[in-house]
């Protein structure tokens, strides 16, 4: 069995990511009051109105609580002199390795909501693809950015 | 200054000017059908008006284009200096770009018609740097000697640096050596627009413009004649069927000949040189080192009669997007191929035992398409009662064709070299070095982790975008080395 990856998103991640779910709720509760309000007004079944909450619901609850809590958990990360592994996803786990030969060029972003819990994304860009790592630290990102791009600068194709 | 500074040839403009008009083609037939073939010219009929802008809009902008292509023409100049290629152009915008020798990947060429009634040739300059798709100057058109000057200096200035760093270059007359590596006779173009799902698409395309069509076609009077030929019989039918095989066919042949015609590969001084066309000719460079990773790619028919393509992902592109690909030969027997691929770049192993996914993946290559497969069967037995459900009968190909892709399915390592084996419908043959992995990834859902089987995929550089390829359901022990292959590179 392979090793578990050291390093998981930091707990200020999930509650970010709850916020986001709280926002994709939002629009999906105003969908619903469109349906349930159509519904009043053009006098139609009962049961589409029933169908409308329900689907509310689920959206809700997994989009707020289940999701980022899965895949907060699934989230780790990994960044050793010679490669760096990232393991994501929800119902399919990835596990990506990126040799640190093979790393472009390392970005960290940051929007206002990041902004407002001091947390920051990294993005890992190869020739051919983009790799990010969410919701670190702020000085975290900051540090690992700068520990990426030098090894990165040291790393030698030796192949 | 004592560099001459050298213009393109006129025609030049009227081939940007052409090159204009072909992208209003579309919009200008789009409207020309829409209104149903009849433009009025009598301003004082109805809908005079409605038909004469857009024509006017349309004239307008070819004069737009025609003046643009004259212009580019007249401020386009390139010359050679300290070493560089540099090339200017723009009216409003000067746009100055100077290419260093040395970083010059290849010089693509190109000749339409137009090109080749007056000898001339499109020069395309490629360096390391245009991966978005993009060539980093087009000579629209230029003579033939002056192509050659290019090359010329270009190679100049690569020897002495050779010689610079001490390396013997081993010729040091002029004209370098080069060995044919393929060549496809006519024989093998028909092959290959037998074997090609052209012919398919050639009757897809028919079909497509006669229901575009449809208006014109008096269906009526069709349904009329059509049962009474069959009343001839089904001889007739088969013969008329069979005939429109044969001319789609005949079509397809056509096509690939246009295409394809004097296909020939050659190896020149750590290059490859591809050279295709008949009433286009298209010449491409493609650096042996620029090669990311090659790939066999047998459609169901080439591999029943062992025939195979190869393509090559190179970095830099040929042509614009659609040519990252590169093929190296379209069609060749699997017997003869290895040959010349030995010869060509001697570090790959090609013909590897494959380590195969276990017995117990499976089920996971056509579990999947229930989730899609079975609404899809509900909706019609519900919707079309006693019909519908012979929508059943769309699990038997989903699951031969999955059954088929779990026999592909395989992987090899060899030292540095690692093959993938996967099928969509064509099966595809991936063979990539280590040192050209941009990334790996293992993906492995709840089920599959319940059974220890994992799916792998690996991704190369290729044009922008990159290129992956992947093995699924493999048992996740084999995975896994696969993973600790790649980290060991650098350990090592």
């Amino acid at each position: 069995m392979r090793k578990q990856l050291m390093y998981q998103i930091p707990r200020k991640g999930l509650t970010v990511w709850r916020l986001y779910g709280v926002f994709k709720t939002l629009f999906v509760v105003l969908l619903v009051a469109v349906c349930i309000f159509l519904t009043v007004f053009f006098d139609w079944p009962v049961l589409i109105e029933f169908i409308a909450v329900v689907i509310g619901i689920i959206a809700g609850v997994t989009s707020i609580w289940l999701f980022p809590k899965i895949r907060w958990e699934h989230w780790r990360y990994e960044v050793r002199e010679h490669e760096i592994e990232i393991q994501s996803g929800l119902f399919i786990v990835t596990t990506t390795l990126i040799p640190m030969v093979r790393v472009q060029h390392v970005d960290t972003s940051q929007g206002p909501i990041l902004k407002k819990y001091d947390l920051a994304n990294i993005s890992i860009s190869t020739a051919a693809t983009t790799h990010i790592i969410p919701m670190l630290i702020t000085s975290d990102a900051d540090n690992l950015r700068a520990r990426i791009s030098e090894l990165a600068r040291v790393a030698e194709d030796d192949v | 200054m004592s560099e001459n500074r050298y213009r393109l040839h006129p025609v030049s403009a009227i081939i940007n000017f052409v090159k204009g008009l072909r992208e209003l083609i579309i919009p200008f037939v789009i409207i020309f059908v829409a209104n149903g073939f009849n433009l009025s010219f009598n301003p004082k009929e109805e809908g005079f008006w409605a038909d004469i802008v857009p024509l006017l809009i349309f004239s307008g902008v070819s004069v737009i284009y025609l003046f643009s292509g004259i212009i580019k023409w007249w401020t386009f100049v390139y010359w050679f200096e300290d070493n560089e290629l540099r090339v200017t152009y723009g009216l409003f915008v000067k746009k100055k770009r100077f290419i260093p020798f040395d970083r010059i990947q290849s010089l693509n060429y190109k000749e339409g018609i137009f090109h080749r009634l007056f000898s001339l040739v499109q020069v395309t300059v490629e360096t390391a740097g245009s991966t978005d798709g993009k060539p980093e100057a087009i000579l629209t058109a230029i003579t033939k000697e002056a192509a050659n000057t290019i090359e010329y200096e270009t190679r100049k200035v690569k020897q002495t640096v050779d010689q610079n760093s001490g390396k013997l270059t081993e010729e040091g007359n002029e004209k370098p050596h080069n060995n044919l590596i393929h060549k496809m006779s006519a024989k093998d173009l028909v092959l290959l627009a037998t074997t090609s799902n052209s012919v398919g698409v050639v009757l897809a395309g028919v079909a497509a413009v006669l229901t575009q069509l449809s208006e014109l076609i008096p269906y009526e009077w069709v349904f009329e004649e059509v049962s009474s030929f069959f009343k001839y019989g089904v001889a007739i039918v088969a013969v008329t069927i069979f005939a429109a095989f044969f001319l789609a066919w005949l079509v397809s042949v056509l096509i690939t000949f246009i295409n394809y015609y004097d296909f020939t590969v050659v190896e020149e001084e750590e290059r490859l040189i591809v050279t295709r066309g008949l009433l286009e000719k298209k010449r491409i460079t493609i650096p042996l080192n620029r090669i990311q990773a090659i790939k066999f790619v047998e459609n169901p028919l080439r591999q029943l009669f062992g025939y195979t393509t190869v393509v090559v992902e190179s970095a830099s592109g040929g042509f614009g997007k659609n040519d990252k690909q590169i093929t190296l030969f379209p069609l060749i027997s699997k017997k003869e191929v290895y040959k010349p691929l030995q010869q060509l770049l001697p570090q790959f192993e090609w013909d590897v035992t494959l380590i195969r996914p276990p017995k117990k993946a499976k089920p996971f290559f056509y579990r999947v398409d229930f989730l899609w497969l079975m609404p899809i069967i509900i909706i019609c037995s519900y919707f079309f009662f006693p019909l519908g459900i012979l929508s059943f009968l769309l699990v038997v190909p989903v699951i031969l064709i999955r059954f088929w892709q779990y026999k592909s399915t395989g992987f090899a390592i060899r030292g540095h070299q690692l093959t993938l084996v996967y099928r969509v419908i064509s099966r595809i043959t991936f063979i990539v070095e280590k040192n050209r992995i941009q990334a790996m990834e293992s993906k492995q859902s709840v089920f599959q982790k319940r059974r220890n089987i994992a799916s792998i995929q690996v991704t190369v550089m290729s044009g922008m975008a990159g290129t992956s390829a992947r093995a699924s359901n493999l048992n996740e022990h084999d995975t896994e080395t696969i993973m600790r292959w790649l980290e060991k590179s650098s350990l090592e």
